[in-house]
């Protein structure tokens, strides 16, 4: 029977403490570029215009079907050769995260733009408004409201796929407890730690949602 | 931008890409079938009358969907064999991973699709003399299967992207060869463009097909 033993666990716990706060830093980059670019997206895809429309089309589309591992090989090893730049694993994770949610985060916006009645846009239209300012005052404001649920589900699954940059040597809670596993020769203890830690994180984040998702849904304009 | 890309080492190497595309499909046929099908019993044990077995399925699915899936894959390849005296292969581990993972999400996709079919239907068959698991099996589930199909191909489709994990503890795999080659021929560029631009071909026509499949339940229903 194993003995379990978790005190080199918490003898090194400031380390995976750290590898999880950088966990979190990178998932908050993402999102802060993530949320921008997929608004962009979203609004190129929706515009009238064919030259905006199909690139963007396209930036969704290959970014939503390929998978996050090899887009990250990608932007680490292939995108230096041809921009002569260094690149980081951090920087590299950064790059990719921010499109890949960028992309998925351009059709949840794109569902709430269209989820708004066209009348209230040709509404604001007839009493003098321009495309952009209806866009700006009469439709996001409910749209992002709608879209909520969809955005925070999105951005958990955002964080689960941060940890994907372990394998590209970047310091996140995951690549921490491999190292640490390795150290301490206690790869039980430690993955299974770091498991906690991520369900405590991302149960935290999704209860914390449900909350807000409640208080919207009493002020009325939710979807369903 | 003057880099002159040059795919013909990468097609040098075509059939370690296509023994690696091998160990992709067979990954993703086995967590398939298994996610799935295991996703439908723990649906099943999250409708039971019984607490213990209730409870079960909750904890399952809720363990399952929030811890991510590398972390999953990496406990079996490298705890487990703490717990339990037998060598867990990469193979293994990646099936434990994905498919465990896979199944608590489908669980909840099932389980939506159940929810939806009006209640009046369950009665309306238990009226006429069927069991509950009659009703589950000739009713309720072929209505609800139907429902949550398009969900399930996406599903299936996020499972072929996740085989590309199990190259972390190096099943060979179409991203586990790909390292290979471009390690080899110094070539990762062209290497995991290639890569990328296949699974795009082989998962974009699914992708078009689930859209096809959503927009016709929409009007069927």
């Amino acid at each position: 029977m194993y003995r379990w033993d978790f005190s080199p666990v918490i003898a090194n716990g400031d380390l995976l403490l750290a590898g999880l706060a950088n966990t979190l830093a990178l998932t908050g980059v993402a999102l802060a570029g993530g949320i921008p670019v997929g608004l962009a997206l979203a609004l190129a895809r929706l515009s009238g215009s064919r030259f905006l429309s199909a690139p963007a089309g396209v930036v969704i589309e290959v970014f939503r079907t390929t998978p996050p591992l090899v887009q990250l090989f990608w932007f680490y090893f292939g995108l230096p050769i041809v921009l002569k730049v260094e690149m980081t694993p951090y920087l590299a994770a950064a790059l990719t995260f921010t499109i890949q949610s960028g992309a998925f985060f351009a059709e949840i916006f794109r569902a709430g733009i269209v989820s708004v009645d066209r009348g209230q846009r040709e509404a604001a239209r007839a009493i003098g408004m321009t495309e952009a300012q209806a866009m700006r005052r009469i439709v996001l404001p409910q749209a992002v409201k709608r879209m909520f649920p969809a955005m925070m589900e999105r951005s958990i699954e955002l964080m689960k796929t941060t940890t994907l940059v372990a394998t590209v040597s970047y310091a996140d809670l995951l690549y921490q407890a491999n190292e640490l596993a390795q150290k301490t020769f206690r790869p039980l203890e430690v993955f299974t730690a770091a498991a906690l830690m991520y369900l405590v994180t991302i149960s935290l984040v999704s209860a914390i949602a449900a909350l807000v998702e409640r208080r919207m849904a009493v002020s009325g304009e939710m979807a369903r | 931008m003057s880099y002159r890309w040059d795919f013909a080492p990468v097609l040098d190497n075509w059939q370690a890409l296509a023994f690696g595309a091998i160990g992709t499909v067979r990954l993703f046929l086995v967590c398939l079938v298994l996610g799935l099908s295991l996703g439908l019993v723990v649906a099943l044990m999250r409708r039971s009358r019984h607490g213990v077995l209730r409870w079960l399925a909750i904890g399952f699915i809720e363990l399952f969907r929030n811890t991510p899936v590398l972390v999953q894959i990496l406990w079996f390849y490298f705890a487990l064999p703490m717990l339990v005296p037998v060598e867990i292969s990469p193979f293994g581990a990646a099936i434990l991973g994905i498919s465990l993972n896979s199944a608590a999400y489908s669980a909840e996709i099932y389980r939506a699709g159940i929810q939806s079919i009006e209640p009046g239907q369950w009665e309306a068959a238990r009226a006429i003399g069927m069991t509950g698991l009659q009703v589950l099996r000739r009713i309720v589930l072929p209505q609800a299967l139907r429902r949550v199909l398009p969900a399930l191909t996406n599903r299936g489709i996020e499972i072929f992207k996740m085989t590309t994990l199990a190259s972390v503890v190096a099943y060979v795999e179409l991203l586990q060869q790909g390292k290979l080659v471009a390690s080899l021929n110094f070539n990762p560029l062209e290497v995991y463009t290639v890569i990328g631009a296949l699974f795009f071909l082989l998962l974009y026509p699914l992708v078009r097909a689930t859209y096809a499949l959503e927009r016709r339940l929409a009007r069927s229903d």
